[in-house]
């Protein structure tokens, strides 16, 4: 199971040895600053080193640090042991609390009401996600095409493979584990449902013509069930209407997320869900200008004025193509 | 016109004082001053005293003759001083951090740089606060001081101009002429050039408790002893005498000894060292720890600023930044305690230091005794009856049924010139107030506590002729008739110094009979009056003679110049004998300190026999111990060849003291553990401090007179008198107390040590969860999982839930008797010693981190973030462009969502952390008794600091969750409970800690265990 892995045990001994040995070092750190503080009094330098000898090594007592040696190996006995107990105590409190827990769904979700939106190609410059280009320089967008492809490698058809193919326009319920191993079936996405904006016919996605291909990804969220029965849809616009208004082509058709994909039921359930994707073409990019295009995922259930977070129910981002 | 004859000429060359300005009567009194005499037949020039215009010129030049106040540290500088002190420091650099942390982050544009200038702003707040919070609280207590320091203008009457005009104290010069007469306070050091029964009290300035008599002559080298200067601040008690100033303000004797007073540098109280030793263990272990960790995290490939900014958090988490600010409110709260019982304390430190006080070298006068001399012994019909003494007599339980008695009173009663004010009538007899010398005036109140209506009895026999005393004849006689009527005969009294009363006696009253005075009787006589003479008495003797009606009849001139009467075959009556009795409560406080571990000594300027007699009465010398000298004369050898070391108690004079070196007078402190010094003078006073702190011992003075004032500044802790102390001494001292009483000292030992107890557990409370609030941070580093407690949220802790908690264990009552253990010793029994230190960090510490940990992991688990996902995985989660961050079961989240739950983390950190303080706070009710020893309940202050901690968490949860900047949120109910267990736990393992402690004393454990 996950939550009995052994990375996780190994993290336990090793904090516990850690502390352990920290603590040890913090012991024999304290008794020395102990000394050290006392023996802040009007003194002559050498009287202190003198004293400060004395009290790394007593020859009259056979003190070491304040401390005869067999009286060392007690005082570490005791917090060796102390620390196996209390290791102990704390592993098993983080068993016990891992016995609690669902395996596929968190018991709570409030922290996740909304899924976050992301863009693809990611790529974050000064005043955050930034698609700055030279239509006629390669080099200027080639990293955008290479991310766009490594992202779409995971929705390729082999990689898809183990997914069925859905056809439903409804929210795909799946209350039993029906597929191989246990799990739960999850839908196919495939590149090629993004059409022009697959990779696949025009592997530059658009951006040397300066008409690019962006992609739109909504985070997942555990049963979460968006639109409310009606397929929510991808919207862009730009922020500052001085220009002609963006003529956008959005695929799969509409722009829409298909309900077929929801609900997500974990990662246990579905380990290769893949989540929906909706692709932008962008047709009339005013050239040698910043465009700030904002795209929001429109559906019941999904916010997008949240004002702390500018990734809930939207994406921002600033557009620049050069000739 | 008042003219003075300048007889004093002649002495103007003998006035030649060590070290003492010189000024010579012709200087002061220049030719253009004098005139020849205008009375006829009056040789000699005299003197019409300055002229205003000289006396403006003299003012200019040596300005009024007012004592300079002791220059005070200006109050910015104090201010400033509690802005560095302590921890500041590292705040203050971590504040700077935090800004510099803020300058490169806004340099390289990241959005969250603001949340490290606020934090910066913050902790320089808390520093700034803090500072503000001690300097008013040391203020408040500085004030109670100018309360005592409210002067009242002194008027001097002065001849000026040859006219004799009254001028403000302060505009006397050198060279004026000043009268003063009793009841006056001596405006300046003056030479006397005309004196008339002069008498002044300088006890203030020299610890004699008897008046002094003042004349003209020049009777000593030493400006102290010499009879024809009266001092500065002393007052005189009766009679009239003129003088020329010859020393005003800071040069007066008076000011000579304050400025030594303030040359006497201020030793770090006890408690300010142990504080300062605390702030060293702590900052050394932030530093250390703050340092160490700034290389891992760099060596970890860290950026620098990243490594900054955990060292901020490490110092932050580190420091108890509400202790010092705690430990200032427990003080205080004491030194009120205190003022109740009558110790007012000036300095807030010294509430301690009484605590830990082993030394106290006390004064006499005042504070073991009553300051009024007492009848305290009589002997007549041969044999020695004991008056009462105490404060409050009303009534006397000797026999008084024989004649000899009834004889006896009535020469008490006759022959005395004191008297009751009037209007006293409905004051206690002990409480009126008298115009008379001491003797006379302890004479008079014994009489009217016996007889009653002296005053009336006075009248009744009316009095004829009068010699009042003088140091010649050293008697005083007086001439009645007699109250009854049928008795035509003249009652002669007579009292006076023993000896020459009895020299003039032939007979004797032996019940009430007169009997002649042979030799037995007079041997029975010397006896008495050795005897009481030896308990330091001061005895007179009585005698009458009823004059014969045939010799003096009614109409007889009685002439006490020629002396036309018999002085002498009087008959002796009786002696009584007169001290300054022990307060009835020292005996008791003297004993207490003694099973305190307290040595008591008696710093006094009186004679040794006096001193000896008081210190035995009281305890200061016991019962069954002996000086060398009381062996040598028990074993009838010479002083020398005794054991020193069979003698356990020793007196010293202060003649002695002058010869001897700093290591004769070590041993003394050393080998004796009861010491009595007599006659010691100023200067001595401030050597036997020294010597008692040479021995590592805290000491306590007490005292009054401005002579006190060096010593009193010397001592670990001065004490000085409420009701007789000088402004001077109150100004040195620490601590008055407010009654002068000696008992008042020993509850305030009482105070301070319970004080320095409940500090230690106030600390110990504090420093546990520094390791609650440092863990996270080690564990962020290391293990790279989100931040589980933030820096903000610490602050909360340390400022919010901690503070009232910790101020509640100053309410802490003792678990044993604290005043049957030994003084602490000051360089062994710290504040903060290895095992508080290490049983806080390293123990309860790590299980409240443990806590708060498991509470931590609870949160996100159950948000969807097993604990093996969160190791490593901070770089991804402080990624303000990782908006899909995948958790444990493929959710994926944005910045602003991780961070949300990172805040619902801090918060289920903070409140782990707060429900293991309330644990903390329990078991930190005593430090070795069982909590239900101690009693749950008993302190109701621990009550309201743990209701206090859970409302504010509470309400910084619920309340304030919303409120993004504060980094709260709204917390599930059941994560309040997460760390139950382990509060449970700290107090299950602390029982058994304390169980053991109890079970083996002296054990590994015990050494190991108890802090």
């Amino acid at each position: 199971a996950v939550w009995a892995s052994v990375e996780f045990l190994g993290f336990l001994c090793s904090l516990g040895l850690g502390g352990l040995s920290v603590c040890l070092g913090c012991f024999v750190c304290l008794v020395f600053f102990e000394k050290m503080a006392a023996l802040n009094e009007k003194k002559t330098c050498s009287q202190r080193m003198e004293n400060f000898k004395r009290f790394v090594w007593n020859p009259d007592t056979g003190q070491l640090m304040g401390r005869t040696l067999i009286n060392w190996v007690w005082i570490s006995l005791y917090y060796v042991a102390f620390y196996i107990v209390m290791t102990g105590l704390f592993s098993l409190a983080i068993y016990s609390l891992m016995r609690t827990l669902n395996p596929y769904t968190p018991d709570y979700q409030d922290r996740l009401k909304s899924p976050g939106v992301t863009l693809r190609p990611d790529v974050y410059g000064e005043g955050g996600l930034e698609i700055y280009y030279n239509a006629s320089d390669k080099n200027s967008w080639e990293k955008y095409v290479t991310t766009l492809h490594k992202f779409l490698s995971a929705y390729n058809t082999t990689a898809q493979h183990a997914n069925i193919n859905c056809t439903s326009e409804k929210y795909f319920f799946q209350k039993s584990f029906l597929g191989p191993n246990k799990t739960k079936y999850s839908c196919k996405f495939t590149s090629d449902m993004l059409e022009n904006c697959s990779g696949l016919a025009n592997s530059t996605f658009g951006f040397p013509e300066g008409q690019p291909c962006l992609i739109i990804k909504m985070n997942r969220i555990i049963n979460f069930l968006p639109g409310n029965g009606t397929a929510p849809r991808v919207s862009c616009t730009a922020q500052h209407d001085d220009f002609s208004p963006l003529e956008l082509q959005y695929y799969p058709v509409n722009g829409t997320f298909n309900l077929h994909y929801f609900p997500y039921y974990g990662k246990k359930a579905q380990p290769t869900y893949s989540n929906p994707l909706v692709a932008v073409k962008f047709l009339n990019i005013t050239r040698n200008a910043e465009v700030t295009v904002v795209c929001r995922v429109i559906g019941t259930g999904i916010t997008s004025d949240n004002p702390h977070d500018p990734y809930e129910g939207k994406v921002e981002f600033k557009m620049r193509i050069q000739d | 016109m008042h003219i003075i004859a300048l007889t004093i000429l002649r002495y103007e060359s003998t006035l030649k004082i060590q070290g003492y300005r010189l000024w010579t009567i012709k200087s002061l009194c220049p030719r253009e001053e004098r005139e020849k005499s205008k009375v006829p037949g009056f040789k000699y020039e005299v003197c019409i005293g300055l002229t205003s215009a000289r006396a403006a010129e003299i003012l200019a030049r040596d300005g009024p003759n007012a004592l300079t106040p002791p220059k005070s540290t200006p109050e910015i500088i104090k201010f400033l001083k509690q802005m560095v002190g302590g921890f500041s420091i590292l705040l203050w650099v971590g504040a700077l951090l935090c800004w510099i942390a803020f300058g490169i982050q806004v340099a390289q544009g990241v959005a969250s740089a603001f949340d490290n200038l606020y934090l910066g702003v913050v902790l320089a707040l808390v520093v700034i606060l803090t500072g503000i919070f001690a300097y008013y609280q040391e203020a408040k207590s500085t004030n109670i001081m100018a309360s005592f320091s409210k002067m009242i203008p002194q008027q001097a009457l002065v001849i000026r101009d040859g006219e004799k005009r009254e001028v403000s104290a302060e505009q006397l010069v050198v060279g004026d002429m000043v009268e003063i007469k009793g009841g006056d306070r001596i405006p300046a050091d003056i030479r006397l050039i005309f004196a008339q029964g002069c008498k002044v009290d300088n006890s203030s300035l020299t610890g004699e408790s008897e008046p002094q008599s003042r004349s003209c002559d020049f009777t000593h080298e030493n400006p102290l002893e010499t009879k024809n200067i009266a001092f500065y601040s002393t007052t005189c008690l009766e009679g009239t005498a003129t003088g020329m100033v010859i020393n005003t303000g800071d040069q007066t004797i008076i000011g000579r000894i304050a400025s030594l007073a303030s040359g006497v540098g201020n030793e770090k109280t006890p408690i300010a060292i142990e504080i300062e030793h605390f702030v060293h263990i702590v900052a050394g272990v932030a530093v250390s720890i703050g340092v160490l960790f700034f290389i891992i995290a760099v060596s970890m490939k860290y950026k620098v600023l990243d490594s900054i900014i955990f060292l901020i958090g490490i110092i932050v988490a580190n420091v108890p930044e509400g202790l010092l600010a705690t430990v200032t409110v427990s003080l205080s709260l004491t030194a009120k305690r205190m003022a109740k019982k009558n110790c007012l304390v000036k300095n807030l430190e010294a509430v301690e230091t009484l605590g830990s006080t082993s030394i106290i070298c006390s004064d006499k006068t005042g504070t073991l005794t009553q300051n009024r001399m007492t009848v305290a012994h009589l002997w007549f019909d041969d044999q020695i009856y004991s008056a009462d003494t105490s404060e409050e007599q009303t009534t006397q339980s000797f026999d008084q049924s024989s004649q000899s008695w009834a004889a006896l009173s009535k020469v008490v009663t006759l022959c005395n010139r004191a008297e009751f004010k009037p209007g006293q009538e409905n004051v206690p007899i002990m409480k009126r107030v008298v115009v008379g010398d001491a003797s006379e005036t302890a004479l008079l109140k014994f009489a009217e506590v016996i007889l009653g209506d002296v005053m009336g009895i006075r009248k009744r026999n009316r009095k004829l002729a009068e010699i009042p005393f003088n140091s010649t004849n050293k008697f005083q006689l007086s001439i009645h008739e007699t109250e009854d009527p049928n008795d035509k005969r003249f009652l002669m009294v007579m009292k006076g110094a023993p000896e020459r009363i009895l020299e003039r006696c032939s007979t004797i009253m032996i019940n009430g009979e007169e009997q002649p005075l042979d030799r037995e009787r007079a041997e029975a006589f010397q006896t008495a009056y050795m005897e009481l003479g030896g308990l330091g008495e001061r005895v007179l003797g009585f005698c009458h003679l009823y004059l014969p009606e045939d010799e003096f009849p009614d109409t007889y001139p009685f002439d006490t110049d020629s002396m036309n009467f018999p002085t002498s075959n009087l008959c002796f009556v009786g002696l009584l004998s007169m001290i300054d009795p022990p307060r009835s409560t020292v005996p008791d406080a003297v004993s207490k300190c003694r099973s305190a571990g307290i040595k008591v000594i008696m710093v006094t300027g009186d004679h040794p026999i006096t001193a000896k007699a008081i210190a035995k009465s009281v305890g200061i010398i016991s019962a069954n111990s002996e000086t060398v000298e009381d062996i040598a004369k028990r074993l009838n050898v010479p002083v020398e060849q005794v054991n020193k070391e069979d003698a356990r108690a020793a007196v010293i004079n202060g003649m002695e003291l002058k010869d001897m070196t700093t290591e004769q007078l070590d041993e003394i402190l050393i080998n004796h553990s009861e010491i009595v010094f007599a006659r010691t003078s100023p200067q001595q006073k401030l050597i036997i401090v020294e010597g008692c702190q040479r021995q590592d011992a805290v000491v306590a003075v007490t005292g009054d007179g401005v002579n006190d004032s060096p010593a009193l500044k010397k001592a670990d802790i001065g004490i000085a008198m409420g009701i007789a102390g000088s402004d001077a001494a109150k100004n040195a001292a620490d601590m008055i107390l407010l009654d002068d009483n000696f008992a008042s000292i020993v509850t305030g030992v009482e105070e301070g040590r319970l004080i320095f107890d409940n500090l230690k557990k106030t600390i110990a409370y504090t420093l546990t969860k520094n390791i609650a609030e440092l863990c996270p941070f080690l564990i962020y580093i290391i293990a790279s999982v989100p931040l589980p407690i933030g820096t903000i949220t610490i602050l909360f802790i340390d400022l919010g839930t901690d503070i009232i908690p910790s101020v509640a264990l100053a309410y802490e009552k003792a678990e044993s008797d604290i005043m049957n253990r030994r003084p602490r010793h000051k360089k062994k029994d710290r504040l903060v010693n290895e095992q508080l230190a290490v049983y806080s960090y390293l123990q309860i510490g790590i299980i409240q981190s443990i806590g708060a940990f498991l509470a931590y992991f609870t949160v996100y688990a159950e948000q969807g973030w097993l604990p093996n996902t969160l190791l490593g995985l901070r770089v991804n989660w402080e990624d303000d462009y990782y908006n899909d961050i995948e958790d444990s079961y493929g959710q994926e989240w944005t910045r602003y969502q991780r961070t949300y739950l990172q805040w619902t983390g801090y918060t289920a950190f903070f409140v782990s952390i707060t429900i293991q303080q309330v644990a903390d706070l329990i078991i930190r009710k005593t430090r070795r008794n069982s909590i239900f020893q101690q009693g749950l309940l008993r302190n109701k202050v621990i009550w309201v600091g743990i209701v206090s901690q859970i409302a504010i968490a509470l309400i910084l949860s619920y309340g304030l969750g919303s409120v993004t900047a504060l980094n709260f949120t709204p917390l599930r109910v059941q994560y309040w409970f997460v760390a139950m267990p382990y509060a449970i736990l700290i107090w299950v393992y602390d029982e058994i800690r304390k169980l053991f402690i109890r079970q083996y004393p002296g054990s590994w454990w015990d050494k190991n265990m108890y802090y």
